[in-house]
């Protein structure tokens, strides 16, 4: 499947602001069954300085500084991409999970793609024992560990409500947990948080993912959304496999990935800090159409 | 000297020694510094013993009193975690223990101490290289990826920097065993504290016992520092770089060190606001524009350094410094990543790394430990649980552990199988550590030496010859005689370290040899931040000043029996103005005299001399490197002297007293600040936010008290308020009256006081400060004081009034905006605020 994805984000400032620096992460990765047709990002007002680099954990990621007074930053980010997945292995076949497990604690490699990385806590997702409890209950012993993860999927996607109005970036786990309820970014960190609970290796990824109109409506201009959900490495053959909790489904060639890391804190779009007294309004508009 | 006494007889010294050592017991199956297991004094602390032994306790008491009034003077001050309050930096400090009794070692032990620390840091050093590099070590088998991610110190956008993980300053936390081997405890390589308070704890007990460091030949500590700074210089590409002291700020534990070890070091003591990132560099705002920092020694976790690509909640870094690390455009030290090699995990692998990196084995042994992580050792630790103590992999694992390590024995049966259970369901959370029995060193107490348990931090510096150990170290001492390595956290007291020489020992000292010495005159960069510090604390001070001399004017009023005629008129203006600027609280049932006494006393008002104060003292405390002790201390003092015991009343004729005595202190501070601080920009500033706000308030009582239709009391007030009173009367034979009056007090150009002197140094003052435009133009503060001097020199008495003071007192607060606009970090930063919102 190939996309077009438009991504354009706007601050507006209610007074000019001097002076700022951004690190944006808005560019689609162009690895595991993706690749990056063309992409490019536009800024305006344009940046005194402007570096292109790619992060640790190999997004792309452009830092910039804007050194005039602005009332308006607007970001656009245009990219089209081709995603052809390998379709995922059949769950009950997958490595039981303990000894997933046990091979990412003992794993040899500090490269980006280690599951090493995502065995213990980070900022956004602090061990919770209470989650883990939840989320061993999905994990008998030597349950093959991507059906065990689905179904920890599944009754996420059953058991919480979607409600865009509950929480906010700075909404702490545990709150989403015990509220039952959030966004796409609550579900990913709460599967997160148990995976990692019971020692395996779980990442966060930020991305976009096809929305399919009701029948009869027509598709409505920049009204998609971003999108996040979880990976999960099932063993060195496998290795990594995404999950979509907010849409219990495993993931193939619906969605596609800008960035990935241990959380969101790893992979934030845009993020940045301004200097200037005065409050700010955000708005954010996405496209992706399907081009065949 | 004078406390130089005849030498006791042998009688004597006897006596005071069985009295100094009755009833020093060691504990059992512990190591004893002072005594061996033979109950013998083990031989170097002798000559220690018979120095102490030749001073009556008379004598010892004024020594203890000079090494403690050393600590009280200089202001050594340490704050315990979670003690904060942020209108109040200095709340919350606390006076140094200094134990009176150092820790002897001797030169042949210490070889093997510095020679382990030394070897250690280099393995440490390297590994870090090689974890932030090539990762040789993880590839091939000695350590687990999982040992290095685990921790919250391994900082992934450093991976692959230059100087990601560089090492320059180590320090190890050691221990004796009851064998008397030394044991490492616990690596510090994020941002070890401690070398300075070392130094400071030289000095204090040097101040006590000249002459034993001289009699005994104990090992100097400053070539030390002189390596640790070469090492610095030489990471710069520069051939003179600019060095900065990153601190968290003065709400940071041990903010004193930091102040002191830059003063000590000649860096520049920076906070985050003062470094600016462009074009790849990182740069000091100062007064005279950006500057480039060329190294960072930073007291700040590295976590912390960059908002953008560390951790975005932290105010305290610099947004985009790691792009600068992976430039190579500056070196910062230790480098940001190094805290990794810090986890207790780590301390499992390291005798193997030893001999794979440096093919030697480790002369000093860590505290056994097993990682649970690895399935057989923690097999073996659980197997084992009652022998061991079980500690947290890492800073701030999870699993409820991080409050620190616990000694499994210690537990409840039902805590130990929920501690068996954690381990169980997460072991690469925990490590187990061998329980360490410390050793003990004398301390003295009662009149009488007592054994307590030790631990000593030993520091090891990156210089151009190689790894150096300062001979010496910080000794904390705990007050519990448990004699346990977990039982002590923070440790209660700490203690100088000397390290006894065979020979005479060399006299190095930080200052250069005379003829290598470059003379300069106006010291290094003013940054704005500090700029913007001593403006205000000129400010804080002055208003103080105008508040005490309202206070003092109202009371003397008050007090005086024989009325002249408008008193009440002027009791009430002065009242006015008290109430006016936030002194006094106005309205019904306050009394002129309820009113003088909020204006001293009352906290709840911002404008009191109490709160002005206590402004200032913060002010000062985040400039502290800048300020004598002498000054630093008057602080204290009025502080106090403005401070109301609890339900105490004070009379009119006392609050009288308290307002004459505060302003005493703070003439002291003027005659500190004019005598004794080099005219550098930095005096500049403190001068000019007094002469701005002198002027001001000047304005405001020519305002209050010289109308024409003012009594002649009212007049009389003014003079008082001024201090002019005396010239006046030297002047003019008859009472005030009004022309004579105003000119005096407005625009005399030789009364120190009046408004036209103000102007007139002001004007000199701020010619003097760097000028940033290169095309001749003059800047907005110059502009603005040259037209107000303009104004001055030409303005006549007789045709001042409201509206023409009023006038004057405008245009000094547009030269106070001008020069915060100008000078100040407040439009450039502090990093506001921050983009929100899922984008």
């Amino acid at each position: 499947m190939i996309y077009d994805v438009r991504h354009i984000t706007t601050y507006g400032y209610s007074r000019p602001v001097p002076f700022a620096r951004c690190i944006l992460r808005l560019q689609p990765r162009d690895d595991g069954g993706q690749s990056v047709q063309r992409s490019e990002l536009i800024v305006t007002p344009r940046p005194a300085e402007r570096v292109d680099d790619i992060c640790f954990f190999g997004n792309r990621m452009t830092t910039l500084t804007i050194s005039k007074p602005h009332r308006e930053l607007k970001v656009e980010m245009r990219a089209r991409v081709e995603v052809r997945r390998t379709p995922p292995p059949f769950p009950g076949l997958t490595r039981h999970w303990e000894a997933v497990g046990a091979l990412a604690l003992a794993s040899d490699s500090l490269a980006p793609d280690s599951p090493a990385h995502h065995l213990y806590p980070s900022r956004l997702v602090p061990p919770v024992s209470a989650v883990t409890d939840y989320a061993r209950q999905s994990f008998a012993p030597q349950r093959p560990v991507l059906e065990a993860a689905s179904e920890l999927m599944g009754r996420i996607r059953r058991e919480f409500t979607y409600d865009p109005e509950a929480t906010e970036v700075s909404t702490p786990l545990e709150e989403a947990f015990r509220e039952r309820h959030g966004v796409c970014q609550d579900f990913a960190h709460v599967m997160i948080a148990g995976l990692r609970g019971l020692g395996l290796p779980a990442a966060y990824v930020s991305g976009y993912i096809r929305t399919i109109p009701p029948p009869g409506e027509k598709r409505l201009e920049g009204a998609d959304a971003s999108h996040a959900w979880v990976m999960l490495w099932c063993g060195p053959e496998t290795g990594w496999i995404g999950l979509d909790p907010t849409n219990d489904l495993i993931v193939a060639d619906d969605h596609i990935v800008t960035a990935f890391g241990r959380d969101y804190a790893d992979v934030s779009p845009l993020d940045g800090v301004v200097i200037g007294p005065g409050s700010q309004k955000i708005g954010i508009a996405v496209d992706v159409i399907p081009v065949g | 000297m004078a406390l130089q006494s005849r030498s006791p007889s042998v009688r004597t010294r006897t006596e005071r020694r069985n009295a100094l050592l009755a009833g020093y017991r060691p504990l059992p199956g512990v190591h004893d510094e002072l005594v061996g297991p033979d109950g013998q004094i083990r031989p170097h602390w002798e000559p220690f013993l018979s120095e102490w032994c030749a001073l009556s306790p008379d004598e010892l008491t004024q020594r203890f009193g000079l090494a403690d009034r050393h600590v009280h003077d200089t202001g050594v001050s340490y704050r315990v975690h979670g003690d904060i309050d942020p209108r109040d930096p200095t709340a919350g400090e606390r006076a140094w223990p200094l134990s009176h009794v150092p820790l002897v070692i001797t030169g042949a032990e210490w070889q093997t101490i510095a020679a382990g620390v030394a070897q250690r840091a280099d393995l440490l050093s390297r590994l870090l290289d090689d974890i932030y590099g090539p990762g040789e070590m993880i590839a091939n088998g000695l350590l687990p990826a999982s040992v290095v991610t685990g921790s919250p110190d391994y900082l992934r956008p450093l991976q692959g920097a230059p100087g990601g993980g560089a090492l320059q300053l180590y320090a190890a936390d050691l221990g004796r065993g009851p064998d008397g081997r030394w044991w490492v405890l616990q690596d510090r390589t994020q941002a070890p504290s401690g070398a300075g308070y070392a130094l400071e704890n030289r000095l204090a007990l040097s101040r006590a016992f000249p002459d034993m460091f001289r009699t005994m030949n104990i090992e100097r500590l400053a070539a030390f520092f002189q390596g640790f700074r070469a090492g610095l210089v030489a990471r710069s590409k520069r051939v003179e770089p600019r060095i900065c002291l990153l601190t968290p700020g003065p709400l940071n534990e041990s903010y004193f060190e930091q102040t002191y070890l830059a003063r000590y070091l000649g860096f520049l003591l920076v906070e985050g606001g003062d470094l600016v990132m462009r074009e790849g560099r990182v740069h000091v705002r100062t007064i005279a524009g950006l500057k480039r920092a060329d190294v960072i020694w930073r007291r700040i976790d590295g976590d912390f350094a960059d908002p953008l690509e560390l951790n975005a909640s932290s105010a305290l870094g610099v947004a985009g410094l790691v792009q600068a690390v992976r430039k190579g455009s500056v070196h910062i030290a230790n480098g940001l990543g190094s805290g990794v090699v810090e986890a207790r995990a780590l301390m499992s692998f390291l005798p193997a790394l030893g001999e794979k990196i440096l093919g030697e084995e480790m002369i000093l042994p860590n505290v056994a430990t097993w990682w649970c992580g690895q399935p057989r050792e923690r097999a073996d630790v659980l197997s084992r649980l009652d022998e061991m103590s079980i500690a947290p992999a890492f800073r701030s694992a999870g699993g409820g552990l991080d409050t620190g390590p616990v000694v499994a024995a210690d537990l409840s049966a039902e805590q130990r199988e929920a501690l068996r259970a954690r381990v169980e369901a997460r072991g690469m959370d925990y490590v187990g550590q061998e329980v360490v029995r410390l050793s003990t060193t004398p301390v003295f107490q009662n009149g009488r030496l007592q054994p307590r348990p030790m631990t000593l931090r030993v520091f090891a510096a990156a210089t151009p010859d190689g790894w150096k150990v300062m001979p010496g170290g910080f000794c904390r001492i705990s007050d519990e005689p448990d004699a346990r390595a977990v039982s002590l956290r923070s440790g209660v007291r700490s203690s100088d370290v000397w390290v006894t020489s065979d020979g005479p020992v060399d006299h190095v000292t930080l200052l250069p040899t005379p003829d290598r010495i470059p003379i300069r005159r106006i010291t290094g960069t003013l940054p704005s931040r500090a700029a913007d510090n001593l403006f205000w604390l000129g400010r804080y001070l002055e208003r103080t000043e105008a508040t005490l001399r309202l206070v003092r004017a109202l009371l003397g009023r008050l007090i005086d029996t024989d009325p002249t005629q408008g008193r009440n008129e002027t009791l009430r203006r002065l009242a006015h103005l008290l109430v006016s600027w936030g002194a006094s609280p106005g309205g019904r049932g306050q009394t002129p005299a309820s009113q003088a006494s909020a204006a001293l006393h009352a906290l709840d008002q911002y404008g009191s001399a109490i709160s002005t104060t206590r402004e200032a003292r913060r002010t000062a405390s985040v400039i502290r490197e800048r300020l004598s002790v002498d000054a630093w201390r008057l602080f204290g003092d009025m502080q106090q002297q403005l401070t109301l015991g609890e339900g105490r009343k004070p009379s009119e004729g006392e609050a009288y007293e308290t307002a004459d005595r505060a302003l005493k202190s703070l003439a002291a501070f003027s005659g500190l600040s004019q005598e004794n601080m080099v005219r550098g920009p930095g005096w500049r500033f403190l001068d000019i936010g007094r002469r701005l706000e002198r002027g001001i308030a000047t304005c405001r009582f020519a305002r209050h008290f010289a109308e024409t239709t003012a009594p002649s009391d009212a007049l009389d007030a003014l003079l008082d308020l001024t201090d002019s009173q005396i010239t006046y009367r030297s002047r003019y034979l008859l009472g005030a009256s009004l022309q004579p009056v105003l000119d005096l007090v407005m625009l005399d150009p030789f009364n120190p006081r009046s408004v036209a002197f103000q102007i007139d140094r002001l004007d000199t003052e701020i010619r003097d400060l760097p000028s940033l435009t290169e095309d001749g133009m003059l800047e907005a503060p110059r502009r603005l004081i040259l037209k107000l001097a303009a104004e001055c020199r030409t303005a006549e008495a007789s045709r001042l009034d409201r509206t023409s003071i009023l006038l004057f007192e405008q245009l000094l607060m547009g030269v106070s905006s001008a020069i915060a606009d100008r000078y100040f970090l407040q439009n450039s930063g502090p990093e506001g605020s921050r983009l929100t919102g899922i984008a």
